[in-house]
Protein backbone atom coordinates (compact mmCIF):
# COMPACT_ATOMS: atom_id res chain seq x y z
CA UNK A 1 0.00 0.00 0.00
CA UNK A 2 2.55 2.56 1.11
CA UNK A 3 4.83 2.16 -1.43
CA UNK A 4 7.40 4.36 -3.02
CA UNK A 5 6.09 7.29 -4.77
CA UNK A 6 7.82 7.88 -8.16
CA UNK A 7 7.81 11.65 -9.61
CA UNK A 8 5.07 10.33 -12.27
CA UNK A 9 2.87 9.32 -9.96
CA UNK A 10 3.27 12.23 -7.09
CA UNK A 11 2.70 14.85 -10.30
CA UNK A 12 -0.37 12.57 -10.48
CA UNK A 13 -1.47 12.55 -7.11
CA UNK A 14 -0.96 16.47 -6.99
CA UNK A 15 -2.88 16.71 -9.95
CA UNK A 16 -6.15 14.75 -8.26
CA UNK A 17 -5.66 16.68 -4.91
CA UNK A 18 -5.75 19.96 -6.17
CA UNK A 19 -9.18 19.37 -8.67
CA UNK A 20 -10.43 18.14 -5.65
CA UNK A 21 -9.80 20.79 -3.47
CA UNK A 22 -10.77 23.52 -6.44
CA UNK A 23 -14.45 20.98 -6.68
CA UNK A 24 -14.94 21.14 -3.07
CA UNK A 25 -14.41 25.10 -3.04
CA UNK A 26 -15.80 26.37 -5.43
CA UNK A 27 -18.84 26.77 -4.75
CA UNK A 28 -18.44 28.48 -1.24
CA UNK A 29 -16.11 30.71 -3.78
CA UNK A 30 -19.30 31.39 -5.63
CA UNK A 31 -21.28 32.27 -2.49
CA UNK A 32 -18.89 34.59 -1.45
CA UNK A 33 -19.05 36.45 -5.27
CA UNK A 34 -22.77 36.97 -5.33
CA UNK A 35 -23.01 38.42 -2.15
CA UNK A 36 -20.30 41.12 -3.47
CA UNK A 37 -21.90 41.44 -7.13
CA UNK A 38 -23.57 44.63 -8.10
CA UNK A 39 -26.99 42.82 -9.33
CA UNK A 40 -26.18 43.55 -13.01
CA UNK A 41 -22.75 41.50 -12.53
CA UNK A 42 -24.64 38.63 -11.57
CA UNK A 43 -26.54 37.73 -14.68
CA UNK A 44 -23.22 38.63 -16.59
CA UNK A 45 -21.11 35.90 -18.24
CA UNK A 46 -17.01 35.98 -17.55
CA UNK A 47 -17.52 37.88 -14.00
CA UNK A 48 -15.33 35.63 -11.75
CA UNK A 49 -13.10 37.69 -10.40
CA UNK A 50 -13.03 40.71 -8.47
CA UNK A 51 -11.24 44.16 -9.13
CA UNK A 52 -10.59 42.56 -12.67
CA UNK A 53 -13.57 41.02 -14.02
CA UNK A 54 -16.21 43.12 -11.92
CA UNK A 55 -16.34 46.13 -9.05
CA UNK A 56 -17.34 44.43 -5.99
CA UNK A 57 -19.40 46.25 -3.46
CA UNK A 58 -20.62 45.78 0.08
CA UNK A 59 -23.98 47.39 0.12
CA UNK A 60 -26.24 44.38 0.31
CA UNK A 61 -24.14 42.71 3.26
CA UNK A 62 -25.19 46.44 4.80
CA UNK A 63 -28.48 46.20 3.54
CA UNK A 64 -29.35 42.50 4.74
CA UNK A 65 -27.64 42.94 7.67
CA UNK A 66 -30.02 46.24 8.28
CA UNK A 67 -33.03 44.05 7.98
CA UNK A 68 -34.62 43.26 11.51
CA UNK A 69 -36.07 39.84 9.95
CA UNK A 70 -32.50 38.53 9.75
CA UNK A 71 -31.23 40.12 12.61
CA UNK A 72 -33.55 38.31 14.54
CA UNK A 73 -33.36 35.05 12.72
CA UNK A 74 -29.50 35.13 13.45
CA UNK A 75 -30.37 35.43 17.15
CA UNK A 76 -32.76 32.35 16.60
CA UNK A 77 -30.49 30.24 15.00
CA UNK A 78 -27.88 31.12 18.19
CA UNK A 79 -30.30 30.49 20.71
CA UNK A 80 -31.61 27.71 18.86
CA UNK A 81 -28.11 25.56 18.81
CA UNK A 82 -26.72 27.40 21.86
CA UNK A 83 -29.70 25.61 23.91
CA UNK A 84 -30.04 22.83 21.78
CA UNK A 85 -26.11 21.95 21.99
CA UNK A 86 -26.11 22.70 25.74
CA UNK A 87 -29.79 20.81 26.70
CA UNK A 88 -27.75 17.21 24.56
CA UNK A 89 -24.81 17.86 25.93
CA UNK A 90 -25.88 18.07 29.64
CA UNK A 91 -28.07 14.75 29.52
CA UNK A 92 -25.65 12.94 27.02
CA UNK A 93 -22.70 13.28 29.23
CA UNK A 94 -24.34 11.78 32.09
CA UNK A 95 -25.75 8.85 30.14
CA UNK A 96 -22.58 8.25 28.79
CA UNK A 97 -20.93 8.15 32.15
CA UNK A 98 -23.31 5.26 33.30
CA UNK A 99 -22.83 3.45 30.25
CA UNK A 100 -19.39 3.75 30.53
CA UNK A 101 -18.81 3.15 34.28
CA UNK A 102 -21.81 0.97 35.73
CA UNK A 103 -23.47 -2.55 33.84
CA UNK A 104 -27.46 -2.48 33.22
CA UNK A 105 -28.32 -6.45 33.60
CA UNK A 106 -26.53 -8.59 31.18
CA UNK A 107 -26.33 -6.99 27.72
CA UNK A 108 -28.36 -3.78 29.06
CA UNK A 109 -25.19 -1.56 28.28
CA UNK A 110 -25.08 -2.53 24.26
CA UNK A 111 -28.74 -2.14 24.55
CA UNK A 112 -29.27 1.10 25.55
CA UNK A 113 -26.36 2.06 23.46
CA UNK A 114 -28.04 0.73 20.09
CA UNK A 115 -31.02 2.50 21.29
CA UNK A 116 -29.30 6.16 21.41
CA UNK A 117 -28.03 5.24 17.64
CA UNK A 118 -31.20 4.32 16.19
CA UNK A 119 -32.68 7.68 16.99
CA UNK A 120 -30.25 8.49 14.45
CA UNK A 121 -32.14 6.24 11.57
CA UNK A 122 -35.57 7.88 12.40
CA UNK A 123 -36.56 9.89 9.20
CA UNK A 124 -37.71 13.28 10.60
CA UNK A 125 -40.61 13.57 8.57
CA UNK A 126 -42.08 10.45 10.40
CA UNK A 127 -42.07 12.54 13.57
CA UNK A 128 -42.64 16.16 12.07
CA UNK A 129 -46.21 15.78 11.87
CA UNK A 130 -47.06 14.42 15.61
CA UNK A 131 -44.83 17.11 16.42
CA UNK A 132 -46.92 19.92 14.63
CA UNK A 133 -50.36 18.76 16.26
CA UNK A 134 -48.26 18.67 20.18
CA UNK A 135 -46.73 22.04 19.85
CA UNK A 136 -50.13 23.34 18.28
CA UNK A 137 -51.80 22.18 21.17
CA UNK A 138 -49.31 23.35 23.40
CA UNK A 139 -49.45 26.96 21.79
CA UNK A 140 -45.75 26.19 21.42
CA UNK A 141 -45.29 26.90 17.46
CA UNK A 142 -43.55 29.47 15.98
CA UNK A 143 -41.64 29.51 19.11
CA UNK A 144 -37.70 28.78 19.50
CA UNK A 145 -38.19 26.75 22.77
CA UNK A 146 -39.48 24.10 20.51
CA UNK A 147 -36.95 23.77 18.40
CA UNK A 148 -34.59 23.75 20.88
CA UNK A 149 -36.30 20.75 22.32
CA UNK A 150 -36.46 18.67 19.36
CA UNK A 151 -32.61 20.12 18.40
CA UNK A 152 -31.47 18.38 21.45
CA UNK A 153 -33.34 15.24 21.14
CA UNK A 154 -32.38 14.69 17.71
CA UNK A 155 -28.58 15.61 18.46
CA UNK A 156 -28.73 13.51 22.33
CA UNK A 157 -26.92 10.55 20.19
CA UNK A 158 -23.80 12.18 19.98
CA UNK A 159 -22.48 12.80 23.47
CA UNK A 160 -23.56 9.99 24.47
CA UNK A 161 -21.71 7.66 22.19
CA UNK A 162 -18.40 9.83 21.51
CA UNK A 163 -17.97 10.44 25.49
CA UNK A 164 -19.03 6.85 26.60
CA UNK A 165 -15.99 5.89 24.65
CA UNK A 166 -13.82 8.59 25.71
CA UNK A 167 -14.50 7.52 29.42
CA UNK A 168 -13.91 4.26 28.77
CA UNK A 169 -10.75 4.73 27.99
CA UNK A 170 -9.54 6.52 31.30
CA UNK A 171 -8.78 4.15 33.96
CA UNK A 172 -11.38 3.46 36.82
CA UNK A 173 -8.66 3.51 39.20
CA UNK A 174 -9.07 7.15 39.09
CA UNK A 175 -12.56 7.36 40.59
CA UNK A 176 -11.27 5.15 43.04
CA UNK A 177 -9.06 6.94 44.25
CA UNK A 178 -11.72 9.75 44.96
CA UNK A 179 -13.81 7.17 46.54
CA UNK A 180 -11.09 6.08 48.88
CA UNK A 181 -10.88 10.45 49.61
CA UNK A 182 -14.11 10.08 50.44
CA UNK A 183 -15.99 11.12 47.28
CA UNK A 184 -19.30 10.11 46.34
CA UNK A 185 -20.30 9.06 42.85
CA UNK A 186 -21.60 12.17 41.57
CA UNK A 187 -18.13 14.11 43.02
CA UNK A 188 -16.44 11.51 41.37
CA UNK A 189 -17.68 12.18 37.91
CA UNK A 190 -17.47 16.05 38.62
CA UNK A 191 -14.28 16.13 39.68
CA UNK A 192 -12.31 13.35 38.23
CA UNK A 193 -13.69 12.60 35.35
CA UNK A 194 -15.56 15.91 33.49
CA UNK A 195 -11.90 17.84 33.73
CA UNK A 196 -10.39 14.88 31.66
CA UNK A 197 -12.58 14.84 29.12
CA UNK A 198 -13.40 18.21 28.78
CA UNK A 199 -11.66 18.76 25.29
CA UNK A 200 -14.02 16.29 23.83
CA UNK A 201 -16.78 17.53 25.48
CA UNK A 202 -16.39 21.10 23.80
CA UNK A 203 -15.87 19.48 20.35
CA UNK A 204 -19.45 17.19 20.94
CA UNK A 205 -21.09 20.36 21.91
CA UNK A 206 -19.66 22.04 19.17
CA UNK A 207 -20.97 19.42 16.62
CA UNK A 208 -24.07 19.33 18.36
CA UNK A 209 -24.43 23.26 17.64
CA UNK A 210 -23.77 22.63 14.19
CA UNK A 211 -26.22 20.17 13.20
CA UNK A 212 -28.38 22.16 15.55
CA UNK A 213 -27.53 25.32 13.14
CA UNK A 214 -28.50 23.43 10.10
CA UNK A 215 -31.66 22.00 10.63
CA UNK A 216 -34.18 22.63 8.51
CA UNK A 217 -37.49 20.37 8.27
CA UNK A 218 -38.52 21.12 11.84
CA UNK A 219 -37.91 24.69 11.55
CA UNK A 220 -39.81 25.28 8.39
CA UNK A 221 -42.84 23.33 10.48
CA UNK A 222 -42.99 24.47 13.41
CA UNK A 223 -42.08 28.23 12.56
CA UNK A 224 -44.02 31.19 11.11
CA UNK A 225 -43.10 34.69 11.61
CA UNK A 226 -41.42 35.69 15.31
CA UNK A 227 -39.30 32.26 15.63
CA UNK A 228 -37.83 31.87 12.42
CA UNK A 229 -34.11 30.66 11.81
CA UNK A 230 -31.70 31.36 9.03
CA UNK A 231 -32.03 28.12 7.68
CA UNK A 232 -35.53 29.20 6.53
CA UNK A 233 -35.22 32.93 5.80
CA UNK A 234 -33.08 32.45 2.47
CA UNK A 235 -36.11 31.13 1.37
CA UNK A 236 -37.46 34.52 1.87
CA UNK A 237 -35.38 36.24 -0.47
CA UNK A 238 -36.20 34.18 -2.95
CA UNK A 239 -39.97 33.32 -3.28
CA UNK A 240 -41.25 37.09 -2.82
CA UNK A 241 -39.05 39.38 -4.68
CA UNK A 242 -37.80 36.51 -7.74
CA UNK A 243 -34.50 35.12 -7.89
CA UNK A 244 -32.21 38.31 -6.31
CA UNK A 245 -29.09 36.34 -6.33
CA UNK A 246 -26.97 39.20 -4.31
CA UNK A 247 -29.35 38.83 -1.18
CA UNK A 248 -29.48 34.93 -1.67
CA UNK A 249 -25.70 35.17 -1.81
CA UNK A 250 -25.48 37.30 1.30
CA UNK A 251 -27.88 35.08 3.25
CA UNK A 252 -26.20 32.01 1.96
CA UNK A 253 -22.76 32.98 3.51
CA UNK A 254 -24.50 34.11 6.83
CA UNK A 255 -26.55 30.64 7.45
CA UNK A 256 -23.21 28.46 6.29
CA UNK A 257 -20.46 30.23 7.98
CA UNK A 258 -20.80 29.69 11.82
CA UNK A 259 -21.43 25.74 11.25
CA UNK A 260 -18.11 26.13 9.05
CA UNK A 261 -16.46 27.40 11.93
CA UNK A 262 -17.56 25.25 14.06
CA UNK A 263 -16.74 22.22 12.64
CA UNK A 264 -13.10 23.37 11.87
CA UNK A 265 -12.75 23.95 15.93
CA UNK A 266 -13.90 20.69 16.59
CA UNK A 267 -11.94 19.14 13.78
CA UNK A 268 -10.52 16.32 15.88
CA UNK A 269 -13.93 14.81 16.68
CA UNK A 270 -15.88 15.00 13.65
CA UNK A 271 -15.08 11.64 11.92
CA UNK A 272 -15.45 10.19 15.71
CA UNK A 273 -18.75 11.72 16.04
CA UNK A 274 -20.24 11.44 12.34
CA UNK A 275 -19.63 7.81 12.32
CA UNK A 276 -21.28 7.45 15.60
CA UNK A 277 -17.58 6.29 17.65
CA UNK A 278 -17.36 3.41 14.98
CA UNK A 279 -14.00 4.89 13.56
CA UNK A 280 -11.63 7.40 15.07
CA UNK A 281 -10.52 9.71 12.65
CA UNK B 1 -31.92 -6.37 38.11
CA UNK B 2 -28.33 -5.52 37.44
CA UNK B 3 -25.96 -8.11 37.67
CA UNK B 4 -23.65 -6.08 39.71
CA UNK B 5 -20.12 -6.52 39.36
CA UNK B 6 -18.55 -6.93 43.44
CA UNK B 7 -14.94 -6.89 42.46
CA UNK B 8 -15.64 -3.05 41.38
CA UNK B 9 -16.05 -0.70 44.35
CA UNK B 10 -18.14 1.67 42.40
CA UNK B 11 -20.49 -0.84 41.21
CA UNK B 12 -21.47 -1.78 44.54
CA UNK B 13 -21.61 1.99 45.90
CA UNK B 14 -24.15 2.84 42.72
CA UNK B 15 -26.66 0.37 42.47
CA UNK B 16 -29.07 3.56 42.77
CA UNK B 17 -27.00 6.38 41.37
CA UNK B 18 -26.44 4.76 37.91
CA UNK B 19 -30.12 5.15 37.16
CA UNK B 20 -30.10 9.01 37.90
CA UNK B 21 -27.23 9.16 35.76
CA UNK B 22 -28.79 7.06 32.94
CA UNK B 23 -32.40 8.13 33.35
CA UNK B 24 -32.72 11.95 32.31
CA UNK B 25 -31.71 10.77 28.73
CA UNK B 26 -33.69 7.69 28.26
CA UNK B 27 -36.98 9.86 29.48
CA UNK B 28 -35.89 12.01 27.37
CA UNK B 29 -36.17 10.67 24.32
CA UNK B 30 -38.71 8.06 25.46
CA UNK B 31 -40.75 11.81 25.58
CA UNK B 32 -39.79 13.09 22.06
CA UNK B 33 -39.38 10.28 20.00
CA UNK B 34 -41.18 7.02 21.04
CA UNK B 35 -44.50 9.13 22.80
CA UNK B 36 -44.60 10.56 19.29
CA UNK B 37 -44.18 8.28 17.38
CA UNK B 38 -47.19 6.91 19.25
CA UNK B 39 -49.41 10.03 18.46
CA UNK B 40 -48.50 9.44 14.44
CA UNK B 41 -49.38 5.45 14.62
CA UNK B 42 -53.03 6.68 16.56
CA UNK B 43 -53.23 10.00 14.05
CA UNK B 44 -52.92 7.32 10.90
CA UNK B 45 -56.17 6.17 12.11
CA UNK B 46 -58.33 9.36 11.77
CA UNK B 47 -58.82 11.48 8.34
CA UNK B 48 -58.71 15.23 8.89
CA UNK B 49 -60.27 18.02 7.69
CA UNK B 50 -58.83 21.89 7.87
CA UNK B 51 -56.34 20.60 10.62
CA UNK B 52 -59.07 19.03 13.29
CA UNK B 53 -60.09 15.18 13.64
CA UNK B 54 -63.06 14.33 11.15
CA UNK B 55 -63.40 10.45 11.80
CA UNK B 56 -62.06 7.37 12.55
CA UNK B 57 -61.04 5.68 9.29
CA UNK B 58 -59.37 2.42 10.35
CA UNK B 59 -56.59 1.31 7.86
CA UNK B 60 -58.00 3.63 5.41
CA UNK B 61 -55.13 5.72 5.39
CA UNK B 62 -52.50 3.05 4.85
CA UNK B 63 -55.20 1.70 2.01
CA UNK B 64 -54.10 5.04 0.12
CA UNK B 65 -50.35 4.22 0.25
CA UNK B 66 -50.99 1.18 -2.78
CA UNK B 67 -52.97 3.54 -4.78
CA UNK B 68 -51.38 7.20 -4.74
CA UNK B 69 -49.52 7.55 -7.46
CA UNK B 70 -47.98 10.71 -6.69
CA UNK B 71 -46.82 9.05 -3.63
CA UNK B 72 -45.50 6.12 -5.83
CA UNK B 73 -43.66 8.44 -7.82
CA UNK B 74 -41.95 10.10 -4.54
CA UNK B 75 -41.03 6.45 -3.57
CA UNK B 76 -39.30 6.30 -6.91
CA UNK B 77 -37.25 10.13 -7.49
CA UNK B 78 -36.30 9.07 -3.67
CA UNK B 79 -34.82 5.49 -4.70
CA UNK B 80 -33.44 6.50 -7.63
CA UNK B 81 -31.45 9.59 -5.87
CA UNK B 82 -30.58 7.19 -3.24
CA UNK B 83 -29.15 4.79 -5.61
CA UNK B 84 -27.20 6.72 -8.00
CA UNK B 85 -26.05 9.17 -4.81
CA UNK B 86 -24.86 6.55 -2.58
CA UNK B 87 -23.26 4.66 -5.26
CA UNK B 88 -20.95 7.69 -6.35
CA UNK B 89 -19.94 8.67 -3.20
CA UNK B 90 -18.94 4.98 -2.23
CA UNK B 91 -16.78 4.78 -5.12
CA UNK B 92 -15.51 8.12 -5.81
CA UNK B 93 -14.86 8.27 -1.31
CA UNK B 94 -13.19 5.56 -1.48
CA UNK B 95 -11.32 5.58 -4.48
CA UNK B 96 -9.53 8.71 -3.44
CA UNK B 97 -9.16 7.27 0.08
CA UNK B 98 -7.08 4.81 -1.50
CA UNK B 99 -4.75 7.36 -3.79
CA UNK B 100 -4.10 9.60 -1.02
CA UNK B 101 -3.14 6.78 1.32
CA UNK B 102 0.29 7.55 1.88
CA UNK B 103 2.79 9.69 3.41
CA UNK B 104 2.09 13.34 1.90
CA UNK B 105 2.46 17.23 2.76
CA UNK B 106 -0.96 19.08 3.63
CA UNK B 107 -2.70 16.13 5.07
CA UNK B 108 -3.78 18.68 7.61
CA UNK B 109 -4.74 21.30 4.99
CA UNK B 110 -6.27 18.74 3.08
CA UNK B 111 -8.84 17.11 5.69
CA UNK B 112 -10.03 20.55 7.16
CA UNK B 113 -11.15 21.41 3.70
CA UNK B 114 -12.68 17.92 3.03
CA UNK B 115 -14.97 18.73 6.71
CA UNK B 116 -16.18 21.69 4.83
CA UNK B 117 -19.07 20.21 2.86
CA UNK B 118 -20.39 18.17 5.33
CA UNK B 119 -21.24 21.20 7.77
CA UNK B 120 -22.25 23.39 4.66
CA UNK B 121 -25.74 24.44 5.64
CA UNK B 122 -27.71 21.53 2.93
CA UNK B 123 -30.67 24.07 2.68
CA UNK B 124 -28.61 27.21 1.47
CA UNK B 125 -26.43 24.65 -0.71
CA UNK B 126 -29.65 23.99 -2.29
CA UNK B 127 -30.28 27.86 -2.72
CA UNK B 128 -26.45 28.46 -3.64
CA UNK B 129 -27.39 25.53 -6.61
CA UNK B 130 -29.78 28.15 -8.06
CA UNK B 131 -27.18 30.73 -9.02
CA UNK B 132 -24.70 27.71 -9.57
CA UNK B 133 -27.02 25.97 -12.34
CA UNK B 134 -28.50 29.10 -13.50
CA UNK B 135 -28.80 28.55 -17.17
CA UNK B 136 -28.26 31.69 -18.57
CA UNK B 137 -24.69 32.50 -17.93
CA UNK B 138 -24.50 30.32 -14.59
CA UNK B 139 -20.63 29.19 -13.76
CA UNK B 140 -21.25 25.75 -14.44
CA UNK B 141 -22.73 26.49 -18.15
CA UNK B 142 -19.98 28.85 -18.81
CA UNK B 143 -17.85 26.08 -18.03
CA UNK B 144 -19.82 23.92 -20.11
CA UNK B 145 -19.73 26.36 -22.69
CA UNK B 146 -15.70 26.97 -22.38
CA UNK B 147 -14.96 23.61 -23.17
CA UNK B 148 -17.21 23.47 -26.13
CA UNK B 149 -20.55 21.68 -25.28
CA UNK B 150 -23.60 23.73 -25.39
CA UNK B 151 -26.13 25.11 -22.03
CA UNK B 152 -27.86 22.41 -19.87
CA UNK B 153 -31.03 23.19 -18.98
CA UNK B 154 -30.43 22.32 -15.22
CA UNK B 155 -33.42 23.18 -13.95
CA UNK B 156 -36.41 23.57 -16.08
CA UNK B 157 -35.55 20.01 -17.77
CA UNK B 158 -37.19 17.10 -15.34
CA UNK B 159 -33.79 15.06 -15.97
CA UNK B 160 -30.92 17.05 -15.73
CA UNK B 161 -33.15 18.74 -12.06
CA UNK B 162 -33.04 15.58 -10.66
CA UNK B 163 -29.22 15.44 -12.21
CA UNK B 164 -28.80 18.75 -10.53
CA UNK B 165 -29.76 17.45 -7.11
CA UNK B 166 -27.51 14.34 -6.88
CA UNK B 167 -24.72 16.49 -7.86
CA UNK B 168 -24.62 18.65 -4.71
CA UNK B 169 -25.23 15.54 -2.65
CA UNK B 170 -22.40 14.01 -3.79
CA UNK B 171 -20.56 17.40 -3.57
CA UNK B 172 -21.42 17.15 0.38
CA UNK B 173 -21.15 13.26 1.16
CA UNK B 174 -18.25 12.42 -1.05
CA UNK B 175 -16.05 14.30 1.28
CA UNK B 176 -17.65 11.99 4.41
CA UNK B 177 -16.75 8.22 2.76
CA UNK B 178 -13.07 9.86 2.06
CA UNK B 179 -12.22 10.81 5.15
CA UNK B 180 -14.01 7.79 6.97
CA UNK B 181 -12.30 5.72 4.63
CA UNK B 182 -9.02 7.38 4.81
CA UNK B 183 -8.99 7.46 9.02
CA UNK B 184 -9.41 4.17 8.72
CA UNK B 185 -6.74 2.81 6.34
CA UNK B 186 -4.16 4.51 7.83
CA UNK B 187 -5.26 2.64 11.28
CA UNK B 188 -4.66 -0.57 8.94
CA UNK B 189 -1.57 -2.57 9.98
CA UNK B 190 1.00 -1.47 8.40
CA UNK B 191 3.55 -4.45 8.88
CA UNK B 192 0.75 -7.13 7.18
CA UNK B 193 1.32 -4.74 3.78
CA UNK B 194 5.28 -5.03 4.45
CA UNK B 195 4.63 -8.78 4.44
CA UNK B 196 2.69 -9.45 1.63
CA UNK B 197 5.54 -7.08 -0.17
CA UNK B 198 8.47 -9.41 1.09
CA UNK B 199 6.26 -12.39 -0.14
CA UNK B 200 6.07 -10.99 -3.73
CA UNK B 201 2.29 -9.85 -3.70
CA UNK B 202 1.28 -7.31 -6.18
CA UNK B 203 -0.46 -4.22 -5.37
CA UNK B 204 -3.84 -5.81 -6.37
CA UNK B 205 -3.40 -8.91 -4.90
CA UNK B 206 -2.43 -7.12 -1.32
CA UNK B 207 -5.80 -4.52 -2.15
CA UNK B 208 -7.96 -7.69 -2.94
CA UNK B 209 -6.34 -9.90 0.09
CA UNK B 210 -5.33 -7.55 2.87
CA UNK B 211 -7.44 -4.39 2.55
CA UNK B 212 -10.39 -5.09 1.05
CA UNK B 213 -11.28 -7.89 4.06
CA UNK B 214 -10.12 -5.45 6.69
CA UNK B 215 -11.80 -2.99 5.63
CA UNK B 216 -15.09 -4.42 5.13
CA UNK B 217 -16.56 -3.77 8.32
CA UNK B 218 -16.33 -0.29 7.84
CA UNK B 219 -16.97 0.19 4.68
CA UNK B 220 -20.40 -1.53 5.19
CA UNK B 221 -20.93 1.02 8.35
CA UNK B 222 -20.41 3.90 5.66
CA UNK B 223 -22.69 2.26 3.35
CA UNK B 224 -25.87 2.08 5.75
CA UNK B 225 -25.14 5.71 7.38
CA UNK B 226 -24.98 7.24 3.91
CA UNK B 227 -28.37 5.21 3.00
CA UNK B 228 -30.30 5.76 5.92
CA UNK B 229 -28.94 9.84 5.80
CA UNK B 230 -30.24 9.54 1.82
CA UNK B 231 -33.51 8.45 2.43
CA UNK B 232 -34.20 11.33 4.53
CA UNK B 233 -33.37 13.76 1.72
CA UNK B 234 -35.24 17.14 1.71
CA UNK B 235 -34.05 20.10 2.08
CA UNK B 236 -32.05 20.43 -1.26
CA UNK B 237 -34.66 19.18 -3.51
CA UNK B 238 -37.23 21.94 -1.67
CA UNK B 239 -34.72 24.58 -2.02
CA UNK B 240 -33.11 24.07 -4.87
CA UNK B 241 -36.19 22.96 -7.64
CA UNK B 242 -39.52 22.66 -5.13
CA UNK B 243 -39.88 19.27 -5.93
CA UNK B 244 -39.98 19.99 -9.89
CA UNK B 245 -40.18 20.82 -12.30
CA UNK B 246 -44.03 19.09 -12.30
CA UNK B 247 -43.03 16.13 -9.96
CA UNK B 248 -39.38 15.15 -11.14
CA UNK B 249 -37.66 16.06 -8.09
CA UNK B 250 -40.71 16.13 -5.34
CA UNK B 251 -38.69 13.53 -2.79
CA UNK B 252 -40.95 10.90 -0.47
CA UNK B 253 -40.18 13.34 2.06
CA UNK B 254 -41.39 16.48 0.06
CA UNK B 255 -44.32 14.74 -0.43
CA UNK B 256 -45.27 14.23 2.90
CA UNK B 257 -44.39 16.89 4.43
CA UNK B 258 -46.58 18.89 1.44
CA UNK B 259 -49.62 16.26 2.40
CA UNK B 260 -49.00 17.00 6.13
CA UNK B 261 -48.37 20.74 6.55
CA UNK B 262 -49.90 22.08 2.67
CA UNK B 263 -53.04 19.72 2.63
CA UNK B 264 -53.40 19.44 6.49
CA UNK B 265 -53.91 15.76 5.67
CA UNK B 266 -52.13 14.75 9.12
CA UNK B 267 -53.65 11.19 9.26
CA UNK B 268 -52.63 9.92 5.47
CA UNK B 269 -49.14 11.60 6.00
CA UNK B 270 -48.20 9.55 9.25
CA UNK B 271 -49.53 6.44 7.42
CA UNK B 272 -46.74 7.65 4.59
CA UNK B 273 -44.30 8.63 7.39
CA UNK B 274 -44.50 4.60 9.01
CA UNK B 275 -43.87 3.70 5.13
CA UNK B 276 -40.88 5.65 5.13
CA UNK B 277 -39.69 4.18 8.50
CA UNK B 278 -40.37 0.51 7.75
CA UNK B 279 -38.59 0.62 4.50
CA UNK B 280 -35.26 2.33 6.30
CA UNK B 281 -35.71 -0.39 9.35
CA UNK B 282 -35.56 -3.13 6.59
CA UNK B 283 -32.48 -1.81 5.22
CA UNK B 284 -30.88 -1.20 8.78
CA UNK B 285 -32.18 -4.78 9.81
CA UNK B 286 -30.51 -6.44 6.98
CA UNK B 287 -27.19 -4.65 6.74
CA UNK B 288 -26.79 -3.97 10.84
CA UNK B 289 -25.55 -7.68 11.09
CA UNK B 290 -22.14 -6.51 9.11
CA UNK B 291 -21.49 -4.07 11.08
CA UNK B 292 -21.84 -5.30 14.82
CA UNK B 293 -18.64 -6.61 15.11
CA UNK B 294 -17.29 -3.33 15.06
CA UNK B 295 -19.80 -1.70 17.71
CA UNK B 296 -18.89 -4.78 19.52
CA UNK B 297 -14.80 -4.23 19.91
CA UNK B 298 -15.83 -1.02 22.23
CA UNK B 299 -17.73 -3.20 24.94
CA UNK B 300 -15.44 -3.85 28.20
Amino acid sequence: MRRKTSPIQSILIGGIMFVALLWVLFPFYWAFLNSIKKPADTFRAGAWIPFLQFQPTLEHWISELSIIEIRQALINSTIISLGAATLSVLLGTLAAYALARFRFGKSGNSNFTTWFISQRILPPVVVVIPFFLIMRQLQLLDNVFSLVLLNATFTLPFPVIILSQMIRELPPELEEAAYVDGASVFQGFTRVVLPLILPGLVATWIICMAFSWNEFLFALSLTTKSAIPMPVIIAGAEHTRGVQFWFVGVRVMLTMLPPIVFALLAQRYIIRGLTLGAVKG
Amino acid sequence: MAATDSTKPQARRSDQTKFWFLGPAVVWILVFTIFPLLYALYTSFFSFRFGKINQFVGLANFGRLFTDANLHNGLRVTLTFVIITVTIQMLLGFGLALLLNREMRGKNILRAIMILPLFATPVAMGYLGITLFYEINGPINELIRAFGGSDIPWLSNPFWAQVAIILIDIWQWTPFVFLVSLAALQGLPADLFEAAEVDGASGWQSFRRITLPLMAPVLWLILLLRLVEAFKVFDIPTSLTLGGPGRATEVYSLFTYRTALRFFDHGYAAAQGFLLLLIVSLIVGLLFGRIRSIYQEERN
